[in-house]
């Protein structure tokens, strides 16, 4: 993390609004990618980011190092989207619904795919989808996701690699029939 | 070390991803050309990749995301006014915080400090405390863990370093000490185990050591040798002041002053005491007083060293009444005096060599001459001077005083006769203008003051002295003007020109004193107190006929009151003083007034009460009442009920009372007991809550 980024995350923590801004306009796509990652709906994911930041800003003189910043918001926008999910888990999984319900002859064949992914996504534990949110949704190098998503270092290599094995021999048959 | 083929989703992955080393991206293809199982996973991991990048392209946040993000935030945190963010970020700053709990701990010292009333004491025994530990360090500087220390032992090895050890009793040097001679690098690691403190310097400092050792050595030399010399330090004060008053010129003197049986006797002693301690009497004197008793001077030349010897055994001469031990220094004089006489001297030569050779000019002749005489005469009183302090400082001169015992007879006898005598007047000042008027010849009027207080009680005081034939005839007199209070007369004998009993001395009255105090009659307190209740039809007609038996009895009414309540009951209180001898008549007379009820009688026997009893006053309280209304108003149904309910409600607000007391002091400790138990449940539900959180995590990972 450059001075400048660590220099930006202390002003905001002392309460410059122009800096905090600064650093939605740089944190919020990973927020969101955190967030959908949990939640797999992207309303409920924005909602979650937009509580995030707001209680980010209520709470922020209690980051002491700011370097930990962006380590720390994005444990709040975890946190808040499990909130939310355990409390609908009672319902059953929206994406669920929909590859039953619209898994018919008349659906496109890229609806289809795009649900037979989002089930497999919903297979990996929740740290796991994350990571491959944060991956596919931001290009986000691999440091840069541990740093975010506070696991240590080389970690990251491990459960990516667990979760797209996963991933891939659930979805071998449909993957084959790509190819 | 897993290998390739096991690891192979991380790796097929992390190269998808662009995330292996050069080094592990070689081994994976050519793995990838061994291993067909590989290949066929490669190629359905670049697939899924690839479909994974298609599928989620749309479900990321869009481009318009950030900017609105950032306007909802704007919309939910209104920007605060200046003023106001400025003391939130204030009181979030750790700096704040930290001055804010200082000064609050500070304020709080300082309050204890006032409510104790302790001064600052302990803060400047705390500087001693420092200080001293300072100098402490200053002496042995070995004996503390200085860098400087540990270093020269680690560049020099431990051959070197035990002298230092040697002279340390550090716990350093003891942990070190186990080990005599261990190699130096094991060495090193020891000390920085135990002593973690000095690690770091250490090492630092070993750097620059080794660059340069020796005049590190020597700094630790340097700091030993102060030291030393304030290890030698207390001892040289001593030597140097015993050399100095070697040289100086001390004049020791002592006075003692002794009361003794025989003043003869005593100075033998004296005499044979002075010549066992090398010493003299340098002069003595004596005087016969008046009642034939010798005092007299005795004074002591005696050797300075033995000055304490000879002052002991004086003691035992007799009673010691004072004793006094000076000593002057003279050295600066005696020198001053010494260099002085040298010139003179040295003038008196060159005189006498004028006179020699140039004895030409009578008048210069006579001038030399002249001048000469002069400078002779100065050198003779200066080597007086000198030789009277050379027998100051040889000799130490002890000033003895000397007085006989008083134990004669007395010449005479004086009686001295002081005379009290306390009056009640009825009118004090007519008393006291008849007691000025008794001032004759024989008797003085000293001091007479009448006084008049702000309540107008008078009181006055006349002091005299009467001759001794007249005084019985006065006193009687003035005993005869008022009443005797009080009468007192002390007698001294007072023996003249020696102490004891005198058998044939005369004895001789001296004047009389005479202090008269006059105070008005109604301070007198009564000797005898009477209270009772007469039952009468019409109180007022009674009272009044009451007053004139009291004025027929002489007897004079203080204070008197009237009252009548609401049944028509009428009281009067009179109370009134009458002489004693009158006391029976009266009460006798109050018997035509009504039914005498409730007599009380308290009756003060004074047995040191020298005035006539008959006139001594008797006080009577009276109280004349009369039935009034038989039927009170306070009867009958309706009163009864409502003093009935004016009780119950009067109970009734006393309960609340108590309730309100009840619940003041109960109310903080529920509230208190609530409020923990609030917190309690408020931090077990968090608890609760972030195990259970936790629990799904591990749950889901």
């Amino acid at each position: 993390m450059d001075s400048n980024e660590q220099g930006l995350y202390r002003a905001a923590i002392q309460g410059d609004r122009d800096a905090f801004e600064m650093i939605i306009r740089s944190l919020s796509r990973n927020l969101f990618a955190i967030a959908y990652g949990i939640l797999q709906n992207r309303e409920e994911a924005e909602d979650v980011v937009q509580d995030t930041l707001v209680k980010a800003w209520k709470s922020r003189w209690r980051v002491r190092e700011p370097e930990k910043f962006p380590a720390w918001i994005s444990t709040i926008a975890r946190h808040r989207a499990r909130d939310l999910a355990r409390r609908r888990r009672p319902e059953p999984l929206p994406h669920d619904f929909e590859s039953a319900d619209v898994a018919g002859p008349t659906e496109t064949a890229s609806a289809e795919l795009d649900s037979e992914v989002q089930a497999a996504l919903s297979q990996l534990p929740e740290l796991h989808r994350t990571a491959v949110t944060l991956r596919y949704f931001e290009d986000l190098d691999y440091a840069t996701i541990e740093q975010t998503l506070g696991v240590s270092n080389g970690a990251l290599r491990g459960i990516l690699g667990r979760a797209l094995g996963v991933m891939r021999r659930r979805l071998k048959p449909t993957l084959a029939s790509i190819a | 070390m897993p290998t390739i083929h096991e690891q192979i989703d991380e790796l097929l992955a992390a190269d998808l991803h662009g995330e292996l080393s050069a080094a592990e991206r070689d081994a994976f293809h050519t793995h990838l050309v061994d291993c067909a199982d590989c290949r066929q996973a490669f190629q359905e991991e670049k697939n899924m990749h690839k479909l994974l990048n298609e599928t989620l392209a749309d479900k990321k946040a869009d481009t318009g995301f950030e900017q609105r993000m950032v306007s909802r935030f704007r919309d939910r945190v209104p920007q605060r006014t200046g003023l106001v963010q400025l003391v939130m970020n204030l009181v979030r700053l750790r700096a704040v915080q930290l001055t804010a709990a200082a000064a609050l701990l500070l304020s709080m010292v300082q309050m204890g400090r006032v409510l104790t009333g302790e001064s600052a004491a302990p803060l400047t025994l705390r500087e001693d405390a420092t200080s001293n530990e300072r100098s402490e360090f200053a002496k042995a500087p070995s004996s503390r863990t200085r860098d400087s220390e540990v270093l020269a032992y680690k560049t020099d090895g431990p051959g070197s370093g035990a002298d230092i050890f040697g002279a340390s009793k550090s716990t350093v040097a003891g942990i070190v000490a186990q080990n005599p001679a261990p190699p130096p690098a094991q060495d090193k690691a020891e000390t920085e185990t135990a002593l973690p403190v000095t690690v770091y310097s250490a090492d630092v400092l070993t750097k620059q050591a080794s660059t340069a050792p020796k005049p590190k050595k020597a700094e630790t030399k340097d700091q030993k040798t102060p030291a030393e010399t304030t290890a030698e330090s207390p001892e040289e004060p001593a030597s140097t002041t015993a050399g100095l008053t070697a040289n100086r010129k001390l004049v020791r003197n002592a006075t003692a002053e002794l009361e003794v049986v025989s003043f003869e006797e005593t100075v033998q002693k004296i005499t044979s005491f002075a010549a066992e301690e090398k010493g003299y009497v340098s002069t003595s004197s004596s005087e016969k007083q008046a009642n034939g008793k010798l005092s007299g001077q005795v004074v002591v030349k005696v050797l300075p060293d033995n000055l304490d010897k000879f002052l002991l055994k004086l003691r035992g001469l007799g009673e010691l009444k004072n004793q006094a031990l000076t000593t002057e220094d003279v050295t600066k004089s005696y020198f001053d005096t010494e260099s002085r006489l040298k010139n003179a001297r040295l003038m008196e030569q060159r005189l006498i060599e004028i006179l020699k050779t140039k004895s030409k000019d009578v008048a210069d002749l006579l001038e030399v001459e002249k001048e000469l005489g002069r400078v002779r005469e100065e050198i003779e009183t200066m080597q007086g001077e000198l030789k009277f302090m050379d027998s100051q400082v040889n000799f130490a001169t002890v000033t003895i005083q000397l007085s006989e015992k008083n134990m004669n007879v007395p010449a005479a006898f004086l009686l001295k006769e002081r005379a009290q005598l306390a009056l009640y007047a009825p009118e004090v000042e007519k008393t006291y203008n008849e007691i000025k008027a008794l001032a004759s010849p024989k008797v003085q009027i000293t001091n007479a003051q009448i006084n008049r207080d702000n309540t107008g009680r008078v009181s006055g005081y006349v002091y005299m002295l009467i001759a001794p034939e007249e005084s019985e005839a006065i006193i009687a007199r003035v005993k005869a003007m008022a009443r005797v209070e009080n009468f007192q007369v002390q007698t001294e004998r007072v023996a003249q020109g020696g102490e004891g009993l005198g058998e044939d001395a005369k004895t001789e009255r001296d004047k009389v004193v005479l202090n008269i105090t006059i105070s008005r009659e109604e301070q007198e307190q009564a000797l005898q107190q009477t209270t009772l209740r007469i039952r009468a039809s019409e109180v007022n007609d009674k009272s009044k006929e009451l007053r004139d038996l009291a004025e027929k009895q002489s007897g004079r009414i203080r204070s008197s009151s009237f009252s009548r309540d609401a049944n028509g009951r009428e009281y009067a209180n009179v109370s009134l003083r009458v002489p004693m001898k009158n006391y029976n008549a009266l009460m006798q007379s109050l018997n035509a007034l009504g039914k005498v009820e409730d007599v009380a009688v308290r009756r003060d026997d004074r047995p040191d009460a020298q005035g006539n009893q008959a006139d001594a006053p008797a006080d009577i309280t009276i109280q004349v009442y009369s039935q009034g209304n038989i039927v009170s108003e306070e009867t009958g149904i309706m009163a009864t009920l409502r003093r009935t309910i004016g009780q119950g409600a009067a109970a009734l607000m006393w309960s609340a009372r108590m309730i309100g007391v009840a619940v003041a002091f109960l109310a903080p400790w529920i509230l208190a007991i609530v409020g923990f138990g609030w917190v309690l449940r408020r931090v077990s539900r968090a608890r609760r809550a972030r195990k259970q959180r936790a629990e799904e995590q591990d749950g889901l990972s």
